[in-house]
C-alpha cells in the first residue's frame, strides 16, 4: 500500500520540500528574531502567529483538536488499517499513494521505555465523537515561542522538552511539518550538535537528585 | 489496501471535517499564546497517577487554580517519564460538568441541596440511632483502595476506636484480598518481597492470568524494553483468552478457566520429579503446611446457607516434603493436560523455566489469580514455585503480585481497612495487636472489638437483610462493581424515598448508580484537589500536595469522617488543628509501622522524594525484603530470612493446595464461559475515565468479545447485537470480533466499566474460601442472536 517509501531524507529531497513551502529561506532568521523579541517581551497578550496561511491555521487546529492539551498523545485520526502502525509511521515518514503523507514518529529510541513498541498504549482510535458528559477542561495550548539564544547568530536552545520527542525531523521537516517550526537546514543531520536542551527542573526536585 | 478503502476509513474517523471560517478563528485563537496559557506559565508539581496500582509519577501543570496539563515524570523511578493513555488524560477527569458540588439529600425522586452542617448532623444522628437501637454490628463504612492513607486511617480509627465496630471494609476486598491472604499465610506479612527493579533484573516473566499490556501498561513497557535491550528475556502468557499481552509473549499458554491450580501443581510435580528443587534453601527456610481440602466443607460462598453468610475458616496442619511428593502424584503431565487443556510439552517448558537455577524468574499476577474461588490457593501455589526453587527475595526472581488500585497496598493493606485488620499486618482477633492500637490511639484497653466485621460480600448481604442499617460509602461504586447485582437492588417507595430502615450515605465526585440509590450524597475532593498519600504495588509510599481547589463545596473524605466523629463526641480521636492535620495524622499512623519491618518513610522525606519503598530505616528504602544486604532487618550472614513469620519459626510456609473446579461451569443451558475485566482506556467502573472525551470516544460502550467461529455458528458478525444470559440476569451487547481480545471457542469476555451495560447483573457471587474475594472471571452464560 505504501508506494513511495521515503527511505532517506537526503539534501535534495529536503530542498524540494523546502522550496515547496514557498517560504524564502532568508525570511527564516528574521522570523526567528521576531519570535525572540516576542519571547523576551513582558508577558504577551498578543503574540503574532508566525505562519499566516490558512493551511497553517488548519494544521494548528487539527493538532489541537486531536489532543486533550499540548503534551497529551493525539487520538488516531483514521481507523485501523490492520497493519503495524510503524509500517507507515516509521522514523522517516511514508507517502501513501493517493492519500497523503504519514508523518514519522517523533519517538526516537526513548531511553528505557520502548515507547515505539506499543503505540496503542497511549494513542487510541476514536469510535465516536459523542461524549459521556460535558467537560469544561481547557488544557495547555501549544507554546510557539522559540528558545532563547545568546546572540542573534547563535543557535537557539530547544524551547521544549525532548523526552519522547527525540526524533527532531518528525516535526521540523517534511510535508507534515508545520510551517512555523520547519528547519531551514535539515541537511545538517545532528540537530543537537548545535541546539541544546535546557535542563528544567520542577520546583520539588531536591538538589542532587534528578 | 486500495485508495478508495483508505479514504473510507479516513472519512469514517470522527473529527476530520472541512474547516469553516469559525474554525479558522478558533485556529487563530489556538495558536496564539495570548488567549491561552503557555508552558512557561505553569507551575509543575509532583503526584502519583490517580488510577491503577502501578503508581506512575506524574508532573501536574497548574495555572490560575486549574490543572492544565500533566506529563510523565522523567525522574520517577516507577515510570521514567512514560504514562498510559489514561494517565496522559488525567487533567480532564477533574472537570466533567456533572461534578458533585454540594451535599444533597434525597427528597422524593430528586435531591435537595443542604449545608454541610445539616449533612454531618444527619449522618451523626443516623449512626447514633443505629448504634443505640441495634449495636455496633449494624453500622458500617465501605471505602476503597483509592482512599488515601488519610481517608483509610481516619475511617479505621473512627470505626474501631470510636464506634467500636469492625465493619470497615474497602472495595479492595474485590481485587486483592486473595493476595493479602496469600502473603499472610506464607510469610505472616503482607506484600511482595521484590519490586519493579525485577522487571529489568529478571530473565523470564511468567504472567498468570494477567493482561499486563492493557492493565499495567507502563510496567509492561519496562519488560518490553528489557526484552529489547537484553537478549534472551522471555515472556510467558498463561491466559484464558488472547490479549495484546499475548502478542508480545514468547509462549502463549491457553488454559481452561480455573485450571491454573492444576497447572501450578503440574509444574511442581515435574520440579520435584526432576530434582530441580533447592534442597538447602528448603531445609533452611521452609515449613510445609496443609489446610482443609474437602470441597463439600469449603463450598463456594454462594449456595445454600453460604449464600447469606460465608465464614469458612481454614485449619492448618503440618506437612512435609515427603507428603508433597505423594500429593503431587495426582498431577502428572497427562492428567494436568487433560484438566487444563495445556499440551504436555508446554507444562514441561514451564517446569524447565522455573527449574532453571541459572535464570531469574518473576511471576506476575493480578485479577485472574485473585478473583478466583480458590484465589488464596492460587497465590500460594505461585509462591510455592518460587519457594521450592529458591527463586525468591533476590534481584530478578520472585512472586510479584500487582494491584489494581492506587492505594490498595498503601491504604487497604498497610493501614488495614479490611474488616479484620489493623495497621502494619496486625489483626483485631489478637489481643496483643489490639493493645498496640489502643496504646497508640490513647484508648482504654478493651475498646477495639475482637470479632472481625463483615467482609464486603457479607456486608452487602447484611445491608439488604436489614442487619446493617447505616452505611457510608466513599470513593467507590458498588452498585456497578458488586457481583450478582440483583441481590442489592434497592427500590424506592411510592413517594420516591426509600423508607426501608436503611440509611446510605455516598461520597463521590460524580453521579453514579451508587449515588442514585443513596439517601445522602456528599461531594468529594479528588486527587490533587487535596493533599494525599498512596502506596503502590512495590511498597512505594508516595505523597502529593493540594494543588487546586475542589469544585463547589467538595471536601476530602478524611475531613468528612472527622467532622462526623466530632459531632458524635469522638473528637479526641482527631486532636489536630483543622488546617494542619495531614502530617500529624500520618506520623501517628507511622508509629504502627516502625520497628516491625513495615516502616514507612517520614512525612518530610516523602514530600522531598518520588516515594520510598518500605521498610525505610535510617531514611533508606528496601528493594528486597527478607534478603541480607538489602533488608535492614536481616543480618549479613542470614542470606534469605523470613523474619516476619514468627509462627512458622521465621520460615516461609509452603502450602499444599489441590485443584478444585469453579463454582459454575458451562452446561447445555448455559454453554459459554463468561469472564469480566477492564479495558486499557477505562478504569474500573468508568466514573472518572468516561468523563474524558478521548477515553470515552475510544471505548464508548461495553461490548462482548466473541470467538469468530462461535459468531459464525450464531449467525452474527462484529457490530451485531447478542443477548447474554446467565442464571441471574441478561444483557444485550454489541459483538466485537477479532478486537484486542480474542477468547477461545466457548468463551466470552465483557468489561465492567459501562454503567448502562451492567455485566455484574450476570456474574455469580461465588468467592474465595479464605480471602472472601469474589470470582468475576468464571460463570456460565448463554449467547443468543437478537
Amino acid at each position: 500500500m505504501c508506494s513511495t517509501r521515503r527511505t532517506s531524507l537526503g539534501p535534495h529531497a529536503v530542498l524540494a520540500v523546502v522550496s515547496l513551502m514557498a517560504v524564502p529561506l532568508l525570511t527564516v532568521p528574521l522570523l526567528t528574531v521576531f519570535l525572540l523579541t516576542a519571547a523576551c517581551s513582558p508577558p504577551a497578550t498578543e503574540v503574532a502567529v508566525p505562519g499566516t496561511t490558512d493551511a497553517v491555521k488548519t494544521a494548528a487546529l487539527q493538532r489541537a483538536e486531536r489532543r486533550s492539551f499540548d503534551g497529551a498523545p493525539p487520538a488516531i485520526p483514521h481507523t485501523s488499517f490492520g497493519i503495524a502502525c510503524t509500517a507507515c509511521h516509521n522514523l522517516e515518514g511514508v507517502d501513501v499513494e493517493g492519500v497523503g503523507y504519514a508523518p514519522p514518529s517523533p519517538h526516537g529510541n526513548t531511553q528505557g521505555m520502548s515507547a515505539i513498541s506499543r503505540c496503542q498504549q497511549c494513542h487510541v482510535f476514536a469510535r465516536t465523537d459523542e461524549v459521556f458528559s460535558d467537560n469544561t477542561f481547557v488544557g495547555l495550548r501549544q507554546d510557539l515561542r522559540s528558545g532563547g539564544r545568546l546572540h542573534a547568530e547563535a543557535p537557539p536552545t530547544l524551547p521544549h522538552k525532548t523526552f519522547m520527542r527525540e526524533n527532531c525531523i518528525a516535526c521540523h521537516t517534511g510535508p507534515a511539518a508545520r510551517e512555523e517550526i520547519r528547519t531551514s537546514h535539515p541537511e545538517r543531520a545532528n540537530c543537537r550538535q548545535c541546539h541544546v536542551g535546557v535542563a528544567t527542573r520542577s520546583e520539588f526536585s531536591p538538589a542532587g537528585q534528578s | 489496501m486500495k485508495r478508495r478503502d483508505f479514504l473510507k476509513v479516513l472519512s469514517a474517523a470522527p473529527g476530520i471535517a472541512a474547516f469553516s471560517c469559525a474554525d479558522r478563528e478558533e485556529a487563530e485563537r489556538l495558536t496564539t499564546t495570548g488567549s491561552g496559557v503557555s508552558d512557561a506559565d505553569l507551575a509543575w508539581h509532583k503526584a502519583p497517577c490517580r488510577y491503577c496500582g502501578t503508581g506512575c509519577g506524574v508532573e501536574v501543570g497548574v495555572h490560575d487554580g486549574q490543572v492544565k496539563a500533566v506529563r510523565g515524570d522523567e525522574a520517577s523511578p516507577v515510570n521514567r517519564g512514560l504514562l498510559c493513555v489514561k494517565g496522559y488524560h488525567l487533567p480532564a477527569f477533574l472537570y466533567g460538568e456533572d461534578r458533585l458540588r454540594y451535599p444533597m439529600k434525597r427528597d422524593g425522586a430528586g435531591y435537595t441541596r443542604i449545608s454541610w452542617d445539616e449533612a454531618f448532623d444527619l449522618i451523626a444522628a443516623n449512626y447514633q440511632q443505629t448504634l443505640d437501637q441495634h449495636g455496633p454490628e449494624a453500622v458500617a463504612i465501605y471505602g476503597s483502595g483509592q482512599w488515601t492513607v488519610f481517608d483509610g486511617y481516619a475511617a479505621t480509627k473512627w470505626f474501631r476506636g470510636g464506634l467500636r465496630s469492625n465493619n470497615v471494609e474497602p472495595n479492595a476486598r474485590l481485587c486483592m484480598a486473595s493476595a493479602v491472604t496469600g502473603f499472610m499465610t506464607q510469610f505472616q506479612s503482607d506484600e511482595p518481597m521484590g519490586c519493579y527493579d525485577d522487571l529489568e533484573a529478571g530473565d523470564d516473566f511468567v504472567l498468570w492470568g494477567n493482561n499486563m499490556a492493557e492493565m499495567h501498561p507502563v510496567l509492561f513497557s519496562r519488560i518490553l524494553d528489557s526484552k529489547r535491550t537484553k537478549p534472551g528475556v522471555r515472556i510467558v502468557d498463561i491466559a484464558t483468552r488472547r490479549t495484546p499481552t499475548s502478542d508480545y509473549a514468547d509462549l502463549y499458554i491457553e488454559i481452561q478457566p480455573g485450571s491454573d491450580l492444576a497447572l501450578a501443581n503440574g509444574i511442581l510435580h515435574l520440579l520435584v520429579e526432576g530434582g530441580q528443587i533447592d534442597r538447602p534453601f528448603i531445609k533452611e527456610n521452609i515449613v510445609f503446611k496443609r489446610g482443609i481440602e474437602d470441597l463439600d466443607e469449603i463450598g463456594y460462598g454462594c449456595y445454600g446457607d453460604q449464600a447469606e453468610h460465608y465464614g469458612f475458616k481454614d485449619k492448618a496442619r503440618d506437612s512435609s516434603l515427603a507428603e508433597l511428593e505423594t500429593f503431587l502424584a495426582d498431577y502428572t503431565p497427562a492428567k494436568v493436560s487433560a484438566l487444563t487443556g495445556v499440551p504436555e510439552g508446554q507444562i514441561r517448558s514451564l517446569a524447565k523455566l522455573y527449574g532453571d537455577a541459572g535464570r531469574g524468574t518473576v511471576s506476575l499476577w493480578c485479577m485472574g489469580v485473585n478473583q478466583h474461588v480458590r484465589g488464596t490457593w492460587m497465590n500460594n501455589l505461585i509462591t510455592d514455585l518460587h519457594l521450592l526453587t529458591g527463586k525468591i527475595s533476590k534481584p530478578g526472581s520472585g512472586p510479584f503480585s500487582l494491584t489494581g488500585q492506587p492505594s490498595a497496598c498503601g491504604t487497604a493493606r498497610e493501614v488495614g481497612t479490611l474488616a479484620h485488620r489493623l495497621p502494619a499486618d496486625m489483626v483485631v482477633m489478637k489481643e496483643a495487636h489490639r493493645a498496640v492500637a489502643e496504646d497508640i490511639w490513647g484508648l482504654p484497653s478493651g475498646t477495639i472489638p475482637a470479632k472481625p466485621g463483615y467482609h464486603t460480600m457479607d456486608m452487602f448481604r447484611a445491608l439488604m437483610r436489614g442487619d446493617v442499617k447505616t452505611v457510608w460509602i466513599q470513593t467507590t461504586n458498588p452498585w456497578v462493581s458488586i457481583p450478582n447485582l440483583h441481590r442489592i437492588d434497592r427500590q424506592p417507595g411510592p413517594d420516591g424515598n426509600y423508607n426501608d430502615g436503611r440509611f446510605i450515605v455516598v461520597s463521590d465526585i460524580y453521579p453514579t448508580p451508587t449515588t442514585a440509590i443513596a439517601d445522602l450524597v456528599l461531594p468529594a475532593a479528588a486527587w490533587v484537589e487535596r493533599e494525599g498519600v498512596f502506596g503502590n504495588s512495590e511498597r512505594r509510599t508516595q505523597q502529593w500536595n493540594k494543588m487546586v481547589e475542589p469544585p463547589g463545596e467538595a471536601t476530602e473524605d478524611a475531613w468528612q469522617i472527622m467532622q462526623v466523629a466530632k459531632r458524635m463526641g469522638m473528637g479526641h480521636l482527631f486532636p489536630w488543628p483543622d488546617d494542619d492535620w495531614h502530617e500529624p495524622m500520618y506520623e501517628e499512623y507511622r508509629r504502627f509501622t516502625l520497628g516491625h519491618g513495615k516502616d514507612v518513610a517520614a512525612y518530610t522525606q516523602l514530600k522531598e522524594t518520588r516515594g520510598l519503598r518500605w521498610p525505610v530505616v535510617d531514611g533508606k528504602e528496601t528493594r528486597y525484603r527478607y534478603a541480607a544486604g538489602h533488608d535492614p532487618y536481616v543480618k549479613k550472614d542470614q542470606g534469605v530470612h523470613f523474619y516476619k513469620a514468627k509462627g512458622y519459626g521465621e520460615k516461609a510456609a509452603f502450602w499444599l493446595r489441590p485443584y478444585h473446579p469453579p463454582a459454575e461451569v458451562p452446561d447445555d443451558d448455559y454453554p459459554f464461559w463468561l469472564s469480566t475485566g477492564r479495558v486499557l482506556e477505562h478504569w474500573h467502573t468508568g466514573s472518572m475515565t468516561r468523563r474524558v472525551a478521548q477515553l470515552h470516544q475510544a471505548q464508548p460502550a461495553a461490548r462482548v468479545e466473541l470467538n469468530r467461529a462461535d459468531a459464525t455458528e450464531l449467525g452474527v458478525t462484529g457490530g451485531d447485537m447478542v443477548r447474554l444470559s446467565s442464571r441471574r440476569g441478561s444483557l444485550e451487547l454489541q459483538v466485537e470480533l477479532d478486537g484486542r481480545g480474542t477468547p477461545p471457542r466457548g468463551s466470552v469476555f465483557v468489561p465492567f466499566f459501562d454503567e448502562s451495560k451492567l455485566i455484574n447483573r450476570l456474574t455469580l457471587d461465588a468467592m474465595d474460601n479464605i480471602s472472601k474475594e469474589p470470582d468475576y472471571k468464571k460463570c456460565a452464560v448463554r449467547v443468543e442472536r437478537v
